[in-house]
């Protein structure tokens, strides 16, 4: 347990069985921090907070796309105990973390005594609450590889409240132009799938091309396509389907404007 | 049973809790420090809202053993005996509060915003504070009320 | 134009330092020594005979001292009326919606008595279950009770004028159905009480309820204690809102029956998942609205026939029902009205009363409807209503509706009209109508609410002012303030008639044992009602002590005036003295003169009844317009509401923040009633019991809120007081309607209009 913002109230409510040992993982040292290099790229220790990331200059400045979704998230008491490796381990599909993090390639390095593993977050939910992580493993590193200045991203989140309130529809998209064509693009969907995923097919759409309104409108709409969002008690798959189109649509122009 | 030392509106208590009792139920039942409250108990209310080394939390998701050697502040230690603080002042004067129970949470959570940001804007001022759920005010009093603790200097 | 010296006034609420300090104790915060923890088990079906219940386990887990079951109550029931006590504290044969209590137990702390709950084996035989009302009115349905047919709870046929004949000679008439939320109070404080039962007989309880005297009548009878042994101590309160904290609950029943059995005190409180599953509820109800209209758009008649979902047990709702016809005829002229109201039983958790109760469904569909009209006939939706509007009666007059309401003052002409005036309507037309995928719309609404509720049944009211020798004075009454204010108001009411400050004015919170009866705090009742009572007892505790000051100067009462804390002669200068002077001569005056001023409020004995719709429901009415300015994300469907502008006929604030307060906080319940609250509900189960998913306002959800007051100084309120707390709940919900249909050219009719019900809707229309 990190910030315990998601442990917690799963365990009032009788959501999990009740553990017998929590772990603290804060009295670990050394995993709290946020370093950046252009080589490199960013690496987030496990244990950075919601907080740490909204307010960091160097993610603002050249991640600024994380920097978006945590400001979105929650609110000031949870994001100052909360961790986005919290947050990725939780593994729900509305994780607002996440889809910013697909748009930025990001990688996972999961320790076990056995030794460690790099693994792509793509590559780490198998559903909702499931992921690759086995009952021996930690994640102790968030890796994001540098990005080239020419590159934008917008997060965006839909949900009927404008704080406290959780992602009906997530979309994160990172344009990367040259010479005013889409030299390459990251589009990530969540909370409209059993887990968050990248619109690979929106993606090849535009990807090469020139931001036309019609090409837009098709990498959006494929984007719709490839989501898989089901009916609850939040909204039903129809409108997350439309949703994603119409937030698509708009992380896109906001990206290139 | 854990052994733990907090420090809560600067005065050490060596305390011996329940694993899993929650830095909340210490403040109310061992400390007897009842003006933190408990509205949803999921994080969700900011109705417990306390200052943990230097931040706001929900006290409610912090469990004791968590608390152990750290510095917390509670609603009790923004009046200095009889002398109010400036946001308390302003509360009263602009009509901050009905019924009272968001209210210790909403003071907490406007110190800790105006400790960082002593001249909030509009927008600043309701994110600082989104955080804390009332159902009696609207919020229109509370923005009023920092937005004056503000002017005030209110730290 | 009066001038007043605390009445008026911007003055701190009384129990500002308390609360601002974390000093004040709500029932959650009360510890006695040997404190028992009570929790409740609660039925996992919706709708289910029990056929055993096995406590031998729970009662030999250690540390767990009392288990309790329905049995243990004798069979006794209660409810609002003599003929609906259908309501047993816990489950006895059956239970008859999701989570309803059946057995609890006390235990040394929260986790054995959790623990406890876990080990009591409850057998249950499932019954098919009926959610939806109108399916619930049908033959065959599943009964939630035997002796009701139909499940039908409350049912009301009113009938006044000629309805059809009106609507023949109507220019337009419309039918439209329209469905409210199933919302709910949202208090942040959850039910908690501390309960201590006194072997020798008695009861002494700390509970959060908003009608102590309500819950001491429960007790009693549960219990079969005189009144004069229950004795119901208010703590503060954490927000009221009417409904759950004026009834009882399984909570308050189960802790008095434990401490009883243990010999301890006992104390429960609510999660808020609990309060949020099992709690009452506003009811949700189904509208089906008929209106006549001339062609100049003078209303001539409504038919309206309302459906409420009652859930298990009747509670509060044959004055639900009361009230959502009876005011149907106010804020305008209505020469013809019919009602036809159905409280229907179901398996969903219970409906009750909340702010605005009854009035709320009805008067936002007649609203709407009438914007309709207005809209077809080409009629601006201003002078549609002041066309409509009831005047403000000439003083010394009054006006009366057909279903024999009567009201001496009327604000709603002038409420539109300055709303008519405000920039935000005059610049609605010059406004951009679209901002890129934003389209911005401006609403009007204009309603009424009921003051000072009278009700059938017992609602007396009384106050009495001590005067202390140093001048200081104790008000002592029973009306109890849950957030609103009353207690402020109260003592401002009592410091106005006196002649001192507001400061020299203490009240202390409820207890039954000293505090005279009142009803407690709903039906916008407390300032018109406790605050007459207050005058009142002010009034006789100044004409007694200024018997002592005529004595003391020779002079006659009538001459002498207080004013601002100083007791003179009006025609003689020198004869003045500081009113503790005057406290003290009379306090020591060595005829054993102890001044206790007391009033009652005498509300009038004018017929009522619910089954004819005939007579006041009220003391006064209030009246409110209110504008509201949304933008509508076209693309989302998402609402920002970014203005009300809510002008309110209070009559007279008498304490204007307070008023406003109550007027904003109204509001934006109203606006999270309009867009955001819903419970989710599947056979009976809340799919969306936390703050998190039961979408109430937050600080970055709230629009500008601007409170103008129309003064029409009522005379049958202290110093001209009306209502100020519950008007803004039900003039909002119409307003952000009739806005986000200027946005969008869409008339919603169900709520809560929810982003995803407007993208739906714009499909429909092609906009999409």
């Amino acid at each position: 347990m990190a910030g315990g913002t998601d442990l917690l109230p799963k365990m009032k409510r009788r959501e999990i069985e009740a553990p017998k040992y929590v772990i603290d993982l804060k009295g670990i040292p050394d995993l709290d921090y946020i370093e950046y290099d252009h080589k490199k790229g960013l690496r987030l220790g496990a244990l950075t907070t919601i907080h740490a990331i909204e307010t960091s200059p160097v993610i603002q400045l050249r991640f600024s796309i994380l920097a978006q979704a945590a400001y979105l998230m929650a609110a000031p008491q949870v994001r100052n105990r909360g961790t986005v490796a919290g947050n990725i381990c939780n593994a729900v599909p509305s994780a607002d973390s996440v889809p910013p993090l697909l748009a930025l390639e990001a990688k996972l390095k999961l320790m076990s005594q056995k030794g460690e593993r790099i693994l792509a977050l793509e590559d780490f939910f198998t559903g909702p609450h499931e992921t690759v992580l086995t009952g021996v493993e930690l994640l102790v590193e968030i890796q994001i590889p540098p990005l080239p200045s020419e590159s934008r991203g917008i997060y965006l989140k839909l949900s009927p409240k404008r704080s406290m309130d959780l992602a009906t529809v997530g979309v994160a998209a990172l344009v990367i132009t040259e010479d005013g064509l889409c030299k390459d693009i990251r589009i990530a969907l969540g909370a409209v799938a059993p887990t968050p995923i990248r619109a690979k097919r929106a993606e090849d759409i535009i990807r090469g091309q020139g931001f036309s309104d019609e090409l837009i409108e098709r990498t959006a709409q494929t984007a719709a396509e490839e989501s898989r969002p089901i009916d609850d008690h939040r909204a039903s798959a129809e409108y997350r389907r439309w949703m994603v189109q119409a937030l698509v649509r708009r992380a896109i122009n906001q990206a290139i404007s | 049973m854990k052994q733990i030392k907090i420090t809560v509106n600067g005065k050490t208590h060596e305390l011996r809790v329940k694993p899993w009792a929650t830095l909340l139920e210490v403040i109310r039942d061992d400390l007897g420090l009842t003006g933190t409250k408990e509205g949803c108990g999921l994080g969700e209310c900011g109705a417990c809202t306390v200052i943990m080394d230097g931040n706001t939390v929900n006290a409610c998701l912090v469990l004791a053993p968590e608390a152990d050697g750290k510095e917390i502040t509670t609603i009790e230690a923004l009046a200095q005996g009889d002398k109010l603080h400036p946001i308390q002042e302003a509360f009263m004067e602009h009509g901050g509060l009905q019924c009272g129970f968001c209210t210790p949470g909403i003071l907490v959570s406007t110190k800790a915003l105006l400790d960082e940001n002593p001249n909030p804007t509009d927008e600043e001022i309701r994110r600082g504070i989104a955080g804390n759920f009332c159902r009696c005010t609207g919020y229109t009093k509370i923005f009023e009320s920092i937005k004056a603790a503000a002017q005030k200097g209110g730290r | 134009m009066a001038e007043y010296s605390v009445i008026g006034k911007r003055l701190p609420r009384v129990d500002a330092p308390e609360k601002i300090t974390g000093q004040a104790k709500y029932a959650a915060d009360y510890s006695l020594p040997g404190m028992l923890w009570c929790k409740v088990v609660r039925s996992p079906y919706a709708h289910a005979r029990i056929l055993t219940i096995d406590t031998s386990r729970a009662e030999q887990l250690p540390g767990v001292e009392a288990v309790i079951t329905g049995k243990d109550f004798g069979g006794w029931t209660w409810g609002f009326m003599p003929a609906t006590r259908d309501e047993p504290p816990l489950a006895l044969d059956k239970v008859r919606y999701m989570y309803e209590a059946v057995a609890a137990v006390a235990a040394i702390d929260e986790d054995i008595a959790e623990e406890a709950t876990e080990l009591i084996k409850v057998d249950y035989e499932e019954l098919p279950g009926v959610f939806d009302p109108e399916e619930a009115m049908q033959d065959g349905a599943p009964q939630v009770h035997d002796h009701v047919k139909n499940n039908m709870s409350v049912e009301y046929h009113w009938n006044f004028g000629d309805v059809e004949k009106a609507f023949a000679e109507s220019y337009i008439v419309r039918e439209d159905r329209f469905r409210t939320a199933r919302a709910t109070h949202g208090y942040l404080e959850p039910p908690a009480a501390l309960a201590y039962y006194d072997p020798a007989g008695s009861i002494t309880i700390w509970p959060a309820k908003q009608s102590p005297y309500f819950h001491y009548r429960h007790l009693a009878a549960c219990f079969k204690l005189p009144l004069s042994k229950v004795r119901v101590i208010q703590p503060y309160i954490g927000g009221g809102f009417g409904g759950t904290k004026n009834d009882s609950l399984a909570g308050d029943f189960c802790a008095v029956m434990l401490s009883k059995k243990a010999g301890k005190p006992v104390k429960f409180v609510y999660t808020q998942e609990e309060e949020l599953t099992t709690s009452r509820r506003r009811h949700a109800m189904i509208v089906y609205n008929k209106m006549g209209v001339k062609k100049d758009g003078t209303l001539m008649a409504i038919h309206s026939r309302v459906i409420a979902d009652g859930g298990g047990y009747t509670a509060i709702g044959p004055l639900t029902m009361y009230l959502t016809g009876f005011m149907t005829t106010l804020p305008y002229k209505l020469p013809h009205f019919k009602h036809e109201a159905y409280r229907i039983f179901t398996n969903n958790p219970i409906g009750a009363a909340m702010r605005g109760h009854g009035i709320t469904h009805t008067r936002f569909a007649c609203e709407i409807q009438m914007e309709m009209i207005a809209e077809e006939l080409g009629i601006d939706p201003v002078e549609m209503r002041l066309r409509n509007a009831i005047d403000n009666p000439e003083p010394g007059t009054r006006y009366e509706t057909i279903n024999k309401v009567t009201l001496k003052t009327c604000g709603v002409k002038e409420a539109i009209k300055t709303l008519s005036e405000d920039p935000i309507w005059r610049e609605k037309d010059k406004m951009p109508k679209r901002e890129g995928t934003i389209a911005w719309g401006v609403g009007l609404s204009g309603t009424s609410y009921l003051s000072g509720a009278r009700l059938m049944g017992h609602q007396s009211c009384g106050a009495m002012v001590r005067i202390c020798e140093d001048g200081t004075v104790n008000l002592i009454t029973g009306a109890t303030d849950c957030g609103q204010g009353s207690d402020t108001v109260l003592c401002m009411i009592a410091a106005e008639e006196l002649g001192v400050a507001l400061e020299d004015i203490d009240i202390k919170r409820v207890d039954t044992a000293y505090t005279p009866v009142d009803p407690g705090s709903y039906g916008s009742r407390v300032t018109v009602l406790a605050g007459q009572a207050t005058k009142l007892a002010a009034a006789d505790a100044k004409r007694q002590l200024l018997e002592f000051a005529a004595k003391t100067w020779g002079v006659k009462a009538e001459d002498i005036e207080i004013k601002e804390g100083i007791v003179s002669v009006r025609k003689d200068s020198e004869k003045t003295m500081p009113f503790s002077r005057l406290a003290r001569i009379a306090s020591y005056s060595g005829s054993g003169a102890v001044i206790i001023g007391k009033g009652y409020s005498g509300y009038g004995l004018e017929p009522l009844d619910f089954s004819s719709g005939i007579g006041n429901g009220g003391t006064s009415y209030s009246f409110t317009a209110q504008l509201a300015k949304v933008g509508v994300d076209m693309e989302t469907g998402q609402v920002l509401v970014t203005d009300f502008v809510i002008a309110h006929d209070a009559g007279r604030p008498l304490n204007p923040v307070g008023a406003e307060g109550q007027n904003e906080g109204g509001a934006v319940q109203g606006l999270g009633q309009t867009i955001y609250e819903d419970f989710i509900m599947d056979k009976g189960k809340t799919l969306n019991p936390t703050f998190l998913d039961y979408k109430m306002p937050r600080s970055t959800d709230v629009p500008a809120i601007k409170v103008i007051d129309i003064i029409t100084d009522d005379p049958d309120g202290p110093f001209g007081a009306k209502e100020a707390s519950e008007g803004s709940i039900v003039s909002t919900p119409p307003a952000i309607v009739s806005a986000i249909h200027d946005a969008t050219g869409i008339w919603f009719k169900e709520l809560p209009i929810t982003p995803e019900k407007i993208v739906m809707a714009l499909r429909e229309k092609g906009e999409y």
